[in-house]
């Protein structure tokens, strides 16, 4: 069957025609063209097609579009504001916290909304909350560090 | 983006949203074996990529208000709802006082974001032999509430789950809630899990224990050695007769490892994993023994 949802997607409302087989995860970058959302593993192993669904972290290739109708959506593409990256971001620069990148929308996303609900979080704390998602160049050290770094300025809201 | 393989893509089938219980239950009624029910999907989903299932209908049950009860009383125990997530019951502090198997297994299971998504109930329902919500389930009793248009019914955890991806339950039917009995003070309770490279458990392990009264109750739950959950019953009964604590839990854990049938796969050999339950006993025991 095919249906109209509705959705805010980085801060737009979106309507789009999906049929109810249909993943979030295709949707979202072949429909809507959000190309941070990453696929790689497609059995919510990976982690790389994390996104914020109502500001929580999920992964989008294990829900289905139909599912999100009404619902609020927020990808990598969705956190900076004005052309200003967030602070988290500049720490993944600062800190060299990536080498190929793949992993990096989610891990920023999901770093991004663990800061925000625990602004000063211990390493095991994070370790915690990222180990839904997988860095295959083994990034982990300068991610955790970027982490630990960038909170200040969440800690400073 | 399909790449052409099933394994990218999903059946083709018809969403249904409920918004209450009756309305899931009519759907339920009307499509008998070709619904599935959808909780958190994580399993649902994941089975239907690789073609495991294939139902013509997928009832999404997200909608339902009553569904999302999570709620204690004391002398009553511990309701959860179909619907709520491991993250819910992680964060709910009775769970983590007073349940420490369940608060245990549950940070074990998975991943904080999988567990965003993913319910006990689905876990359940689910019935993979090495999942982690069952054992500490089984070790306190907890029952299942069943309900049709017609009927409910309630059945022990360790009934409702009959072998690898086997439940009992009947189309047309849902599984509305867990019970768990409340624990008595001075009981105690904990759950370990040995994993290597993926959160597969080679064995996982919830141990009760509530030893300070007149009589004595013990149980010991071992997940992912067999095709379902089993109770290691002589392990039991050592704990549970008189003497030092200490040389109890040697001959139990040692008995544990010799009495139950353990299965032999890729992932670990019989004899590992009886080394494997040998340990976890003990360790488990002692620190619930010792601890706090
Ligand atoms: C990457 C990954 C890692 C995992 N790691 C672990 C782990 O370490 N430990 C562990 O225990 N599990 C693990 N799992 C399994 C996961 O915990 C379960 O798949 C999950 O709990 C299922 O819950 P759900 O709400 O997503 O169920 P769903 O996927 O919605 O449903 C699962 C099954 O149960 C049925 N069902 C759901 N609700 C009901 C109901 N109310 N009445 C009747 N039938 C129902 C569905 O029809 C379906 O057949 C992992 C899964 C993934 C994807």
């Amino acid at each position: 069957m095919v249906r109209k949802i509705s959705l805010t997607v980085n801060g737009y409302r979106k309507t789009v025609e999906v049929k109810d087989n249909e993943l979030l995860i295709d949707v979202l970058r072949d429909k809507l063209k959000i190309k941070g959302v990453k696929a790689a593993c497609w059995r919510g192993e990976c982690g790389l097609c994390t996104v914020l669904l109502n500001g929580e972290p999920v992964k989008s290739c294990l829900v289905l579009a139909v599912e999100v109708d009404g619902s609020e959506i927020v990808t990598v593409e969705g956190l900076s504001r004005d052309g200003e990256l967030t602070p988290i971001q500049k720490a993944f620069i600062e800190h060299g916290a990536l080498q190929c990148g793949f992993c990096t929308p989610a891990f920023v996303l999901a770093s991004h909304q663990l800061l925000l609900e625990n602004p000063n979080p211990t390493e095991e704390e994070i370790k915690e909350k990222l180990s839904g998602i997988l860095c295959r160049c083994g990034t982990y050290y300068e991610i955790i560090e970027a982490i630990k770094s960038a909170s200040k300025f969440y800690q400073k809201k | 983006m399909s790449f052409g393989s099933p394994y990218f893509t999903l059946p083709d089938f018809t969403y249904h949203k409920p918004k209450t219980l009756r309305e899931a239950l009519e759907l339920l009624e009307k499509y008998g074996d070709e619904a599935k029910i959808l909780a958190g999907g994580v399993g649902l989903i994941a089975f239907m990529k690789e073609r495991l299932v294939s139902p013509s209908h997928v009832i999404d049950i997200k909608g339902i208000p009553e569904l999302k009860k999570l709620e204690y009383r004391k002398g009553e125990g511990l309701v959860i709802g179909a619907t709520v997530t491991f993250s819910e019951l992680e964060s709910y502090q009775v769970i983590r006082e007073k349940y420490r198997a369940l608060y245990q297994a549950v940070k074990l299971a998975s991943d904080s974001i999988i567990r965003n998504r993913a319910t006990l109930v689905g876990n359940i329902c689910e019935a993979i032999p090495w999942v982690d919500g069952p054992p500490p389930l089984i070790a306190y009793g907890a029952e299942v509430e069943i309900k049709s248009l017609d009927k409910v019914r309630r059945v022990p955890v360790a009934e409702f789950i009959k072998g690898p991806v086997e439940i009992d339950l009947e189309p047309g039917e849902i599984v509305t809630s867990i019970h768990i009995p409340d624990v008595p003070s001075g009981a105690r309770s904990g759950f370990v899990k040995f994993n290597v490279g993926s959160e597969f458990a080679l064995v996982n392990l919830a141990a009760y224990l509530s030893l300070n009264e007149e009589k004595k109750d013990v149980r010991l739950v071992y997940g992912a050695i067999s095709p379902k959950p089993v109770r290691a019953l002589e392990a039991e009964k050592i704990l549970s007769s008189e003497g030092d604590m200490r040389t109890l839990i040697i001959s139990a854990a040692v008995k544990a490892s010799e009495e139950l049938e353990v299965i032999s796969d890729v992932l670990a050999s019989e004899d590992f994993r009886r080394h494997l339950i040998k340990i976890l006993t003990m360790n488990l025991l002692t620190e619930l023994v010792e601890g706090g």
